[in-house]
């Protein structure tokens, strides 16, 4: 037991003094978070830019626009038609609004010109909004009263928002390449005969490989709770489950994607060999997991290999435990597929691996 | 009393007999050698009686182990220095020795070890770091350190500089008188005869001479050599009757004659320079070397 502790406190020197393994395994999943995370919860406060060209202000341009201030999501800009228009082409309008001059009483239909940059989808929305706005403004000149009411309830209290999808997704990811990309330094040491001349001493070589395994665990508890901070105290996602359901479902992950990638090593003779198996493997199971965005977006021929990966599991697994979201696959499924991926890994990996 | 017996060991790597029936005895407390040009062997050979490889033919005994069943308790009491040895890159040298020192029931100090080698001065630099006759030496102390009864050494000394190779032998001659047996693989002949008490000359997978360096020499040499540089038209046929010569080795300018009667062969080369045959550029006598043994048992240098 000494022995072991003084080898696990020899590699943990040795792979902590190498700025790559700390910037790839540490720093790397961090900037993600913090990238990922301004990207999308910018998104959260929707704005449109809308032009307003008022052709010849009157009662009902005055009332009108009045309305439109109190929305919050729409940011009003006046100038003249041609202004706005030009604003509109260099894409710092989302919408352009024309109000005609309107003559109460009478009953011609007035048309409301809105020009929009179709390139942007929301912006659909933008002229949705409005004509619902102008109706409601009918409404009121009319005396109707309300028929429907929408009564909107968020199901959620809090509401899920994109970035709290993220922070599941890149602790999966960052599992994911601790656990595949760390295993190739087993080809390395074999590669510099590390292992070699450890094998003339006494020391028996499976205490080389779990110190790998209690390093990358540790590891993996310290790049994800970097991750769960980040997401809590800067981008406000709200933790659910427990800090032992997470740790439990972190150190599972990383056991599963640790065994995988000795697994894919045992293929490799170098290190180099080893980089582009991995390569090839985590770069397609990182987009078909569903861990960046959801699975609708992948084509239904697709369907069959991400129901097959184990990382669409360990995201599935750990959206459910981080950010409370309901599981797409149950918790039996998503344990009994990613240990069946564990075992047979691991199976194969002791089967194969050359220790020469 | 002996503690390294081997009888008909043999190993293949397919149809290459790398190792071919060697048999040989290393008593406790002497420094054995084993002697040969690269490829000869020597490698395979220390590996099979670290426990690293398994032969396939033959009975080994090391300190009343058999290497291949029993290396777990084997390699508690040896210690291993492997040809182009490597740590783990980014320990430091004291690092590096406290780790190995960490294996074994009883091990020198690090002091001691790192005084030893000669790295005192560079006990916090990373292994990386070293140059290669540092990590050399480095690796030689990972395998002192075990304080083991029989330390294995592949080719310790190659790749240092003469200083550093002194220095080795000294530490290795202090070991010996410590008690320890050394069993060591070189293709340095001068180290072999300055060293070991016992040498085995081996060559393509086989022992083809085994005794002191001394053994050696008086079985294979009653004579001298005279080593010369000389230009002229005087061919070897010659030169092979001069008087006293019982052999002779040429390459290019450089020629060997081995002498029972060095003067009589000199006052002969001296006639035939008078007669304008050759012109000596330079001469030497010497005692015969274990490098002469080699040359005269396998017709090839060990270098080439």
């Amino acid at each position: 037991m000494r022995v072991f502790g003084n080898l696990v406190a020899a590699t943990l020197k040795d792979m902590a003094r190498d700025k790559m393994t700390i910037f790839w395994f540490i720093l790397f999943p961090v900037l993600f978070m913090f990238l990922f995370g301004m990207i999308f919860s910018r998104e959260d406060t929707v704005n449109f830019n809308l032009g307003v060209v008022v052709e010849k202000p009157d009662g009902f341009s005055q009332m009108f626009l009045a309305n439109l201030e109190q929305v919050d999501m729409l940011t009003l800009h006046y100038g003249t038609l041609d202004d706005e228009l030009d604003a509109l082409g260099r894409q710092k309008r989302n919408a352009v609004l024309v109000l005609p001059p309107v003559q109460f009483g009478s009953n011609e239909e007035i048309t409301i010109p809105v020009y929009y940059d179709a390139a942007n989808q929301a912006n659909r929305v933008l002229v949705v909004m409005l004509s619902e706005i102008f109706t409601n403004v009918e409404r009121v000149m009319q005396n109707r009263a309300r028929l429907f009411v929408v009564d909107a309830k968020p199901v959620q209290a809090e509401g899920l928002r994109d970035v709290d999808y993220i922070l599941p997704g890149i602790m999966s990811m960052a599992l994911m390449q601790l656990g595949l990309f760390g295993s190739i330094r087993l080809v390395y040491l074999r590669e510099k005969r590390v292992l070699r001349s450890l094998g003339a001493t006494p020391l028996p070589r499976a205490h080389i490989v779990f110190s790998e395994i209690i390093i990358r665990l540790l590891m993996a508890a310290l790049q994800t709770s970097l991750i769960l901070l980040i997401g809590h105290f800067v981008f406000n996602v709200k933790i659910l489950g427990s800090w032992w359901q997470v740790l439990g479902t972190v150190f599972f992950g990383a056991a599963v994607f640790v065994s995988i990638g000795y697994m894919l090593v045992t293929f490799a003779k170098t290190e180099e060999s080893g980089h582009g198996i991995i390569q090839v493997v985590q770069f397609p199971m990182m987009f078909l997991s569903g861990i960046f965005f959801p699975m609708d977006f992948i084509p239904a021929f697709l369907k069959p290999v991400v129901r097959a990966i184990p990382l669409t599991y360990l995201g599935d697994l750990l959206r459910a435990v981080t950010i409370g979201s309901p599981y797409a696959f149950g918790l039996a499924t998503d344990l009994l597929v990613l240990s069946g991926w564990l075992i047979v890994s691991l199976v194969l990996a002791i089967r194969f691996w050359r220790w020469e | 009393m002996a503690s390294i017996v081997v009888h008909g060991l043999t190993k293949r790597y397919g149809k290459l007999t790398a190792v071919n029936q060697i048999a040989m005895e290393v008593e406790s407390g002497e420094i054995f050698g084993m002697l040969g040009p690269n490829g000869a062997g020597k490698t395979t050979t220390v590996e099979i009686l670290v426990g690293l490889r398994k032969a396939d033919a033959g009975e080994i005994k090391v300190l009343g182990f058999d290497p291949a069943a029993d290396s777990s308790r084997l390699k508690r009491s040896i210690g291993v220095q492997l040809q182009m040895p490597m740590l783990f890159p980014r320990l430091t040298v004291e690092e590096s020795l406290r780790l190995d020192a960490s294996f074994y029931p009883d091990p020198f100090s690090v002091d001691q070890v790192l005084e030893w080698i000669g790295l005192k001065e560079q006990r916090k630099v990373l292994t990386c770091k070293l140059s290669g006759g540092q990590l050399q030496r480095l690796a030689l102390g990972t395998a002192i350190i075990s304080n083991g009864q029989i330390l294995f050494l592949d080719e310790p000394t190659t790749g240092l500089d003469p200083q550093a190779r002194h220095n080795v032998w000294d530490v290795l001659q202090k070991l010996q008188s410590m008690g320890k047996t050394i069993f060591l693989t070189t293709h340095y002949m001068e180290e072999a005869q300055h060293l070991c008490d016992r040498v085995a000359i081996i060559d393509h997978g086989s022992i083809i001479a085994m005794g002191t360096p001394n053994q050696l020499i008086g079985d294979h040499f009653a004579e001298k050599a005279i080593e010369l540089s000389a230009i002229g038209n005087c061919s070897e046929a010659v030169m092979q009757e001069l008087p006293g010569v019982t052999r002779i080795q040429a390459a290019d300018n450089q020629i060997t004659l081995y002498s029972t009667n060095v003067e009589a062969t000199i006052r002969a080369l001296i006639q035939l320079e008078a007669e304008q045959q050759l012109t000596v550029t330079a001469l030497a006598i010497r005692k015969a070397t274990l490098e002469d043994v080699f040359l005269k048992l396998t017709g090839r240098s060990i270098r080439q």
